[in-house]
């Protein structure tokens, strides 16, 4: 579903993505791992059609092989900014209007609680939201226009465990209805718990790849050390 | 973009310092715009009282005869617009009440700036006030982070994926922030309507409608700007202060800059060198009082060559009033030399400050401010002229009863008081276009490098 092939991105004679070919398929949670300048922000601003590779192709393509727009692509930052003096349900009617659907106060609800967030939480202002609640209502906006691709940078950055394991499981719900997500993360534990393929990024070069059921997360943290090391 | 305006305005209305702020806005302009109305109708109704006491004092006097009574002379009183309580413009420097009287034009009198305390001198609350300084700033400060807040905070890449378009983004900002400055004018303008309803004319509203235009465009460039510098600019801080001094510069620095400039280009001669040259060339002219002045003596041959006879005790009419009017008419082409070429020199200047709009739209604004409020040199210059005229013609009339004889208290009542004709603002819309031109030409340029800019943006 996306498709990175020999993507080169520069910024001022540095390269920040050395031919990198990436492959996510529908229904698949893809984790790219990698330290900071490593690329991972840099390949989902190209997804995102923020940035323009110097050389390469982008192709976001469904199942019956046709082109996904850009408006299909579901985006959860690190920090989920919302506004702060909407609610969690205005929050999410305003973006959903945004993108051209309009949806009543039940089903904007029911978007809500299907990604987590609890049903009392749904007036409050979003300034008494924690990190956690913000960001499900992030993927809660991504889900209510009918995203079939996810890209999330950091998502599980200062979450508390508890939280960290509800997105595992999230993300994981929206897989198995046919999405292709990709999550660009520092957290090698999270990443080994919700994907299911696993890239390792350094200095713009896709170093390695591997599928997560293949490896413990101990021989993870091992394979990341080594090649960050050397 | 719709939903985008909304969203901005729920974040207005949810703001509680912004809602104080407003109503402290819209107090402050309910209060100066009201108490304007109150002060203007007071004044009105004093030029009104004035008038009709020197009316009172003229018929109920003992003329003697008709050249004394040029000596007593009248007043002609500078009416007050009814827009005169929005911006007063160079009314409290200029004065209002003008002396008429045989033999002298005098300057117009009773500034309020000469009568009151050193404090007021600065400038009277009036809503101009407001619109020209405060809100322009309370605009500002709403405009210089609100495009930088959405990227800072990462939310803008979230309203761009859900397929909005930078430029809506960047517009419905600008459009939310300028409808405030509008809602404020707006304000204003139905205060001045509902407490001026009986003053109303087709002529004030069509004014009105310009004044508020003219603050509309001026908001508008100003919110264009500020945001425009967000969108360069990666810090917030940067952009505001930035904008702050172009403001600074616009409503302190360059009207100074570019006055001072103006004068030295077409300087105007001092009160002292004027008089005196006026005088100088006065002298020349007839001395009705002085029978061995040469003039006097050419004027009396011709009068008795054209009435036939051999000396002035012969005359079917009175010499003096003859005498008189020459001396009168003489005066006035002196007059005119004189006040013409001031005139002249005045409007050269207003002419050439009116170009500054081209790097200084709150030149523009000014001027469109005061010319709408009928508070401006051209409003006073016509003023001037129309007093002019009357006096010439009360004077001719005087003059021409005192060489005819004959008169009694009916004509003396028969004369009537100046009623000064308030011009058109049609009249005047030419002397105005420039201004007009210019805010036009900020606004439309202003939008189309934000719209250029809001293509060329990379978001990251």
């Amino acid at each position: 579903m996306i498709q990175l092939n020999k993507v080169y991105k520069t910024f001022n004679n540095h390269k920040a993505l050395n031919n990198l070919c990436l492959d996510v398929k529908s229904g698949e949670i893809y984790g790219l791992l990698g330290a900071n300048g490593a690329g991972k922000s840099t390949t989902l601003n190209l997804i995102l059609g923020f940035l323009k590779p110097d050389t390469g192709s982008i192709d976001l393509i469904d199942a019956s092989n046709t082109s996904i727009a850009t408006d299909m692509i579901g985006y959860i930052p690190e920090n989920v900014n919302l506004y702060p003096y909407l609610s969690g349900v205005e929050n999410l009617d305003y973006f959903c209007k945004l993108s051209g659907f309009k949806y009543s106060k039940n089903e904007l609800s029911k978007f809500l609680i299907e990604c987590g967030l609890q049903d009392d939480a749904h007036h409050k202002s979003v300034a008494e939201y924690s990190k956690g609640m913000r960001q499900k209502v992030g993927i809660a906006i991504a889900y209510a226009k009918k995203a079939k691709v996810y890209l999330l940078d950091e998502p599980a950055s200062g979450l508390d465990p508890l939280s960290s394991n509800e997105l595992s499981e999230l993300l994981k719900k929206l897989a198995d209805t046919g999405s292709a997500i990709l999550m660009a993360s520092h957290d090698l534990f999270r990443v080994r718990e919700t994907c299911n393929k696993i890239g390792i990024l350094k200095n713009g070069n896709l170093i390695k790849e591997m599928d997560a059921d293949q490896v413990t997360p101990e021989e993870l943290e091992g394979v990341y050390l080594n090649f960050m090391k050397n | 973009m719709k939903h985008i305006l909304i969203n901005e305005w729920k974040g207005f209305l949810r703001n509680r310092v912004f809602m104080i702020l407003l109503f402290i806005f819209i107090f402050s302009l309910f209060l100066t715009t009201y108490l304007g109305i109150v002060q203007n109708n007071k004044q009105i109704q004093a030029q009104k009282e004035a008038q009709e006491h020197i009316s009172e004092q003229w018929d109920k006097m003992d003329h003697g005869n008709p050249h004394q009574s040029a000596h007593f002379g009248s007043y002609a009183f500078k009416p007050t617009s009814v827009l005169n309580s929005i911006d007063e413009g160079i009314n409290s420097i200029t004065g209002n009440v003008l002396r008429l009287e045989g033999h002298r034009q005098n300057d117009v009198m009773f500034s309020e700036a000469s009568q009151s305390l050193l404090i007021s001198k600065f400038g009277k609350m009036k809503p101009s006030l407001l619109f020209q300084f405060i809100i322009p700033l309370f605009l500002i400060f709403l405009s210089f982070n609100s495009y930088t807040q959405e990227r800072d905070t990462g939310r803008l890449k979230l309203l761009l994926i859900q397929g909005a378009s930078l430029k809506k983004i960047i517009f419905s900002k600008i459009i939310s922030i300028w409808l405030i400055g509008l809602v404020l004018l707006l304000f204003a303008t139905c205060i001045q309507l509902i407490f001026n309803l009986h003053q109303l004319n087709i002529d004030t509203l069509f004014r009105l409608i310009l004044l508020l235009i003219s603050y509309s465009l001026y908001y508008l460039i100003l919110i264009n700007l500020t945001i425009l510098l967000s969108v360069i600019f990666k810090s917030s801080t940067g952009a505001l202060s930035l904008t702050v001094v172009i403001w600074v510069m616009w409503v302190v620095f360059l009207p100074k800059i570019i006055g001072n400039t103006v004068e030295k280009i077409v300087p105007l001669p001092t009160r002292v060198e004027f008089q005196d040259e006026m005088d100088k060339d006065r002298a020349q002219g007839i001395d009705g009082h002085n029978p061995s002045d040469n003039r006097r003596q050419e004027l009396e041959q011709a009068t008795l060559i054209k009435y036939g006879v051999n000396s002035l005790s012969e005359l079917p009419v009175n010499f003096r009033g003859i005498l008189m009017q020459a001396d009168e008419e003489y005066g006035n082409d002196v007059w005119d030399k004189h006040f013409g070429t001031l005139y002249s020199q005045l409007q050269t200047q207003k002419n050439i400050y009116q170009f500054s709009g081209i790097i200084n739209p709150f030149a523009s604004l000014q001027s469109l401010s005061m010319g709408t409020a009928g508070t401006d040199m051209f409003h006073h210059l016509y003023f001037l002229s129309q007093a002019e005229e009357y006096r010439r013609d009360l004077i001719k009339k005087l003059n021409n009863k005192w060489r005819d004889g004959n008169w009694d208290k009916s004509f003396f009542n028969s004369i009537e008081d100046f009623h000064y004709n308030v011009p058109s603002f049609l009249m005047f819309i030419g002397k105005y276009l420039l201004d007009i031109v210019l805010l036009s030409l900020w606004s439309v340029i202003l939008i189309f490098l934000v719209k250029y800019l809001s293509k060329k943006t990379v978001i990251l």
